[in-house]
């Protein structure tokens, strides 16, 4: 049976993924759906009851029926590179190949509506307080009274992106910041604002989870560190990420997260203070692993590659009202 | 007015350097000119941070 992974030719970090399954003899279709209708294609049949479909990219042709696995890694918006692009045919393209690889048994890395959800930064921060993991005081508001106010009792703020994203027009990043003192708050009434307590962290920590196995990672901060670099994707440092034993209070937590987000793979950010608690910042469902196998040699993609080898679930089918299995 | 975060915006660092690797659709892998994968060099690949978590991405924001 067939693992089919949906990414961008250039995601060198799918790669490294690839190499492990080929290596396991596990037969593997990757793909990105921005190239539906070109090199891609797709067909399904639903009659008499049953359904069948199949999926080719270049020369290879995959029976939907054989899918064990499906890696939605870093995919194009269906159809972005068709002939005539246009947004009625992304989603008539999402539509059609998301809708019939659903249709399958396949196990999903990560489930789409998990995913999903799983992207919204408010519901991740109370997901990690149900689940017991300290997170920092944060405000999401469009009021600057409210922000006035929070600034007030917690005088040492960083402001963040509520969603992750960055605008484009033209483009620009929005790193977590710190925000001075006697900050005025009254922008915030033009656009949802996070603002969280800064925690003085003397490490970041990438905790990356794959199925049940977790692999921490932690950068130590530099002791000359500016206290206004927060953001270690934009903070300079000479040191490496190194392999980190994972608490076990942590790893209850982030089991739970998991489980309740439904979710088969998560990278977890953390700030560890000086009392070594660590922090729970966000969880990105595909995030990043490459660097930090890179760095710390553990076995990530390799984990991941054996967690899409595992067989498919069976097709789940609705008997009387009731969902049951084929057998 | 912009909203509150973007006071906080930068512009984003959009990589000019190209990759010294291509993609081969037969391999389903990235490949280098000498024809070795591109993802079991890893001194490469930190070089390039081409699987390092990023900001500004105009396509991913799940870093």
């Amino acid at each position: 049976m067939t693992v089919l992974i949906l990414t961008c030719e250039e995601d060198v970090t799918a790669d490294m993924v690839v190499v492990h399954l080929n290596a396991s003899g596990i037969p593997v279709v990757r793909l990105d759906p921005a190239d539906l209708t070109g090199g891609v294609a797709l067909s399904g049949e639903y009659v008499h009851g049953s359904f069948h479909g199949h999926l080719s990219a270049g020369d290879r042709l995959v029976d939907l029926a054989g899918l064990r696995s499906v890696w939605v890694r870093r995919p194009g918006a269906p159809a972005a590179r068709a002939a005539h692009p246009s947004a009625w045919l992304t989603e008539e393209s999402s539509q059609a190949l998301y809708g019939m690889l659903r249709s399958t048994g396949a196990r999903w890395m990560n489930p789409p509506d998990a995913a999903h959800r799983a992207r919204q930064k408010p519901w991740q921060l109370r997901l990690a307080q149900r689940c017991g993991l300290p997170v920092p005081a944060t405000l999401i508001t469009t009021f600057p009274p409210a922000a006035r106010e929070f600034a007030e009792r917690y005088p040492d703020l960083v402001v963040k992106p509520v969603s992750g994203a960055h605008p484009q027009d033209p483009p620009r990043a929005v790193p977590t910041s710190r925000v001075a003192p006697e900050t005025d708050f009254s922008a915030v009434a033009y656009g949802p604002t996070l603002l969280q307590r800064r925690i003085a962290k003397r490490a970041d920590i990438r905790l990356t989870v794959v199925g049940d196995r977790l692999l921490a990672a932690r950068k130590p901060a530099a002791p000359e560190a500016d206290a206004d670099e927060v953001d270690v994707r934009f903070a300079r440092s000479a040191s490496p990420w190194l392999a980190a034993e994972v608490p076990p209070r942590v790893a209850v937590a982030v089991r739970a997260y998991v489980r309740a987000a439904g979710l088969a793979y998560g990278a977890f950010d953390f700030a560890e203070d000086a009392e070594g608690v660590w922090w729970f910042l966000e969880c990105n469902q595909s995030g990043q692993f490459g660097f930090v196998e890179v760095d710390t040699g553990q076995p990530i993609a390799r984990t991941i590659a054996g967690w899409l080898a595992e067989p498919a679930a069976e097709e789940p089918v609705c008997v009387g009202g009731a969902d049951t299995m084929v057998s | 007015m912009q909203p509150f975060a973007l006071n906080y915006a930068r512009p984003a660092r959009e990589s000019e350097a190209s990759t010294p690797y291509a993609y081969d659709s037969g391999l389903q892998l990235n490949v280098l000119l000498d024809g070795r994968m591109a993802a079991c060099d890893h001194t490469l690949l930190r070089e390039l941070g081409t699987t390092t978590s990023t900001a500004g991405s105009k396509t991913h924001f799940d870093d």
